[in-house]
């Protein structure tokens, strides 16, 4: 009568090496583009403090993981919270969790749109950039697991040149931005630190997929290395907008990554943050593409309906949300609450589950001491 | 009752019926041709159908055999020692019919237990000539014919060893075709084997017409644009795969074999990057898969930012751009698919005429129509450029049928830049870059070795390295063995002027 892990078919287990993918390109999507910015208005030069210490948040987050992994031999989330907590507990925290990915999924689609009507099309109905985008990750998903992280891997790759338009802005550093090293008081850094947790919410991901790894040995390695690499991405995004950009100038921009891509220029393209924007299309869907997916296996695992009917609900729903929201003001409440719950869900409650099974395992040693 | 009847042996009977069974088989017949001579007391007769036999070989080593023989010796077995040729004897009626009908002659004599057949079939095929749709500058220039024998001759003397397997099945149910399915038994995986040759006996169908044909009986998801076998008409480029691991099948009556699994990148590559300069080879390679790229999205591009993002464009630039379209009625949507409908149909065009109108069809089309539609207004030039550009692009492809693809790609691609601008363009993008991903050939992921990354294989497989390093065999297609030889040993190092 244990519960146990899902038994998952051969052909959709993937090696641990694309795991630091899915980490990575769960991380990074919609939040970057705007992160330097809420992060100079709280921290002010020293913003990149703050991204440091976010990284060791989630390193430590991403340890802890993986210990309470390891707790069991193939183990999701939805296993460890049924033997925790029983079934009608576990069921309601499991349908908080995905209601929970839903906000995020909804979310970076909505910032993604919202990007896109401010710098490309301003009347471009929400109706329609959504339908493509969630079109594609239902062609993607119906492919099955492998599919999905193979537009995380290949996306990736396609992607990461975005990081040679740096070069240009990081040519026209001024070098006093940075001094004095310390421009915030420690509350207000942390804060930032703080405020990061919603750009690189995503690596939870890892409690969910865990079954699907074939060599779990190296998983240690491929979600540190993960993380590791976001948080250098983004300490090197918001490193280079303190120096490029002057104090006053970078408090109003509400996308300072996006901008900083407009000087770059060559003989064939004037403009590259045109193409970046659309280009982020290959940044936002595999995003996209694995929290659709996160979310329907999840609603099989809990539900135990099949994963087909709950991704075209699923699509269905987050189409009808993201069609409907269109202010500016809305979107913002929606990714900070996004954000703020996230914070609790992703870098919190690890710990208490790890401890809930430290305890339990305590109790179950010494029940087993008085009844021999 | 009626099979039983028919497989009763129907010998001994006399020339007279066993001519009109022949008769009542064959429909009447009018090309069935008897031939009698009586030999001592004894009838002989030698049935043929006119069309289907070798005359030549009829009378010089049967007729002639039969003429002299002494009339003691008028005895089946006796003409089986005989007659030059290997003749076989067959007790029943069906299959000497079935015999008949693929060229060969029977010879009865009279109230004999047996009659003989001899094969001295002649098809009419044209020879062994220079490959002409997949030409190469180095390298081999056969090409494979329509004839089995032929094709498995060559392949047999190309990969002279015991190990090449030639498995035997047949295609069709009311015309049966023959299909080898070839590979090497010490490399090429079982199960892949297996899946191939279940595949086509899994295959409940009327005839094949082609190799094309059961290409995309076979495949795994046959709605797809793109193919997931390789088609080739070259022996050299089939050794080449096989010697890797991969199976060919080859289908009787057609002159090109399919080849898998295969990935998307052996559709991009040519057995001459094997015969170039390693560099070389790389170069080439690397110049295809940026071609393609090319092609899907140049045309898109120019559609997406004269639509939408004339920011995108260099100031310079946007000024003769700007000249070169004002005269232009037309959306840059419009003007490009039309542009690229005229490609096409010259390009389909070029391809049905006969070869010398052909050419003269190219320049009428290219030079005159081009010229006359930028001086009428109806395109701008640089669209002109654009367009011959990708056009070029997608030819590069080795593979005809993955130019193809790469050319109506473009279609739905150029229409997405008209609706949505680059962002269009990227979502056409994605979406293929996924499709890829979702697609298999013979269960093998289409995209490696990018998905799921091997680097052994990007290394020898996807770039060309030098000859000597290398030395492993794709790890895609599941070899047996993956190893060719143990690498070379390096050279020493020596110091300058040592």
């Amino acid at each position: 009568m244990h519960p146990s892990g899902p038994n998952i078919n051969k052909n959709a287990q993937v090696s641990a090496f694309y795991i630091f993918f899915v980490i990575h390109s769960m991380q990074i999507g919609a939040g970057i583009m705007g992160i330097p910015q809420i992060l100079f208005i709280q921290a002010k030069g020293s913003a990149w403090i703050s991204v440091l210490l976010t990284g060791i948040l989630l390193h430590l987050t991403v340890f802890i993981m993986v210990k309470l992994l390891q707790q069991y031999e193939n183990a999701d989330l939805f296993m460890i919270q049924k033997k925790l907590f029983g079934k009608w507990i576990s069921l309601l925290l499991g349908t908080i969790y995905l209601s929970y990915l839903f906000l995020v999924v909804s979310s970076i689609i909505l910032t993604y749109i919202e990007v896109v009507q401010v710098y490309i099309f301003p009347d471009i109905p929400n109706y329609q950039l959504s339908f493509l985008l969630i079109a594609l990750a239902v062609y993607a998903i119906n492919g099955g697991f492998r599919v999905a992280v193979g537009t995380s891997f290949i996306f990736f790759f396609v992607s990461s040149f975005m990081m040679l338009l740096l070069i240009k802005p990081i040519t026209l550093i001024e070098w006093v931005h940075y001094l004095p090293i310390i421009q915030a008081p420690l509350r207000d850094i942390l804060m930032g630190a703080y405020q990061t947790s919603y750009t690189v919410i995503g690596l939870e991901i890892l409690l969910f997929i865990y079954p699907f790894i074939i060599n779990k040995r190296k998983i240690a390695v491929a979600a540190h290395s993960a993380v590791f690499y976001t948080t250098f991405i983004l300490f090197f995004v918001t490193f280079v907008s303190i120096g490029y950009f002057s104090g006053p100038q970078l408090e109003n921009q509400i996308w300072p990554t996006l901008s900083m891509f407009k000087i770059v220029t060559s003989p064939i393209i004037e403009r590259f943050d045109f193409l970046a924007v659309a280009f982020w299309i290959f940044i936002i869907l595999p995003n996209i593409i694995l929290f659709t997916w996160l979310i329907s296996y999840g609603a099989k695992r809990l539900y135990h309906v099949k994963q087909k009917h709950a991704l075209y609900v699923l699509a269905f729903l987050l189409y009808l949300v993201v069609s409907i929201v269109y202010d500016r003001t809305m979107i913002r409440n929606l990714s900070t609450s996004a954000g703020n719950i996230g914070f609790y869900i992703v870098f919190v409650y690890p710990w208490i589950l790890y401890l809930l099974i430290v305890i339990k395992k305590k109790m179950q040693q010494l029940k087993g001491r008085n009844t021999p | 009752m009626w099979k039983r009847k028919k497989n009763r042996p129907h010998f001994p009977c006399s020339i007279e019926v066993l001519h009109n069974q022949f008769k009542s088989a064959l429909h009447d017949s009018p090309d069935l041709e008897m031939v009698t001579y009586t030999i001592g007391r004894k009838q002989v007769a030698i049935f043929y159908i006119s069309y289907q036999i070798n005359k030549k070989e009829l009378h010089k080593h049967i007729l002639s055999t039969i003429v002299q023989l002494p009339s003691q010796h008028a005895h089946y077995q006796h003409l089986l020692n005989t007659i030059p040729i290997a003749g076989r004897s067959y007790e029943a009626l069906t299959p000497i019919i079935k015999s008949l009908l693929q060229g060969h002659c029977c010879v009865y004599i009279e109230h004999d237990d047996q009659a003989l057949t001899y094969a001295i079939s002649e098809v009419k095929q044209r020879s062994v000539d220079k490959a002409e749709n997949e030409s190469l500058i180095y390298g081999p220039q056969l090409s494979f014919t329509e004839s089995l024998e032929t094709n498995l001759n060559i392949v047999q003397w190309r990969l002279n060893t015991g190990d090449l397997e030639a498995d035997k099945l047949m295609v069709g149910e009311r015309i049966p075709t023959e299909v080898r399915v070839v590979y090497l038994k010490s490399l090429a995986n079982e199960e892949n084997v297996q899946t191939v040759t279940q595949r086509i006996n899994d295959l409940v169908i009327d005839d094949v017409i082609d190799t094309s044909v059961l290409a995309q009986l076979i495949e795994d998801k046959s709605t797809s644009m793109f193919p997931q076998s390789l088609q080739t008409e070259l022996p050299d480029r089939l050794c080449y795969e096989i010697k890797k691991g991969r199976i060919g099948i080859l289908l009787d009556k057609s002159p090109h074999v399919l080849i898998v699994p295969i990935s998307i990148f052996n559709l991009l590559e040519s057995t001459e990057d094997v015969y170039m300069r390693w560099n070389m080879g790389t170069f080439l390679r690397i110049l295809r898969i940026i071609a393609t790229i090319l092609s899907i999205l140049l045309t898109p591009a120019y559609v997406a930012a004269l639509t939408y993002h004339y920011e995108v464009i260099p100031s310079s630039l946007l000024v003769s751009l700007g000249q070169s379209r004002s005269n232009v009625p037309f959306p840059p949507l419009i003007e490009a698919l039309l542009l690229e409908l005229v490609i096409e149909l010259l390009r389909e065009a070029g391809v049905r005429l006969p070869t010398k109108v052909g050419q003269t069809m190219g320049i009428v089309g290219g030079i005159v129509l081009g010229q006359a539609a930028v001086q009428a207004g109806f395109t701008s030039n640089i669209l002109i450029i654009i367009i011959a550009l990708s056009a070029l692009g997608s030819f590069t492809a080795p593979n005809y049928m993955m130019g193809t693809a790469i050319r109506i790609i473009r279609f739905p691609t150029i229409i997405m830049a008209g609706l949505w601008g680059f962002i269009g363009i990227f979502a056409a993008c994605a979406f293929f870059i996924i499709h890829l991903l979702r697609l298999s050939s013979l269960g093998r992921p289409y995209l490696e070795p990018i998905y799921p990354f091997i680097l052994k294989d990007v290394n020898n497989n996807f770039f060309r390295l030098p000859w000597n390093k290398n030395n492993t065999r794709p790890l895609a297609s599941q070899p047996k063995d993956s190893f060719r030889f143990s690498s070379l040993k390096a050279k020493e190092k020596k110091d300058i002027d040592e």
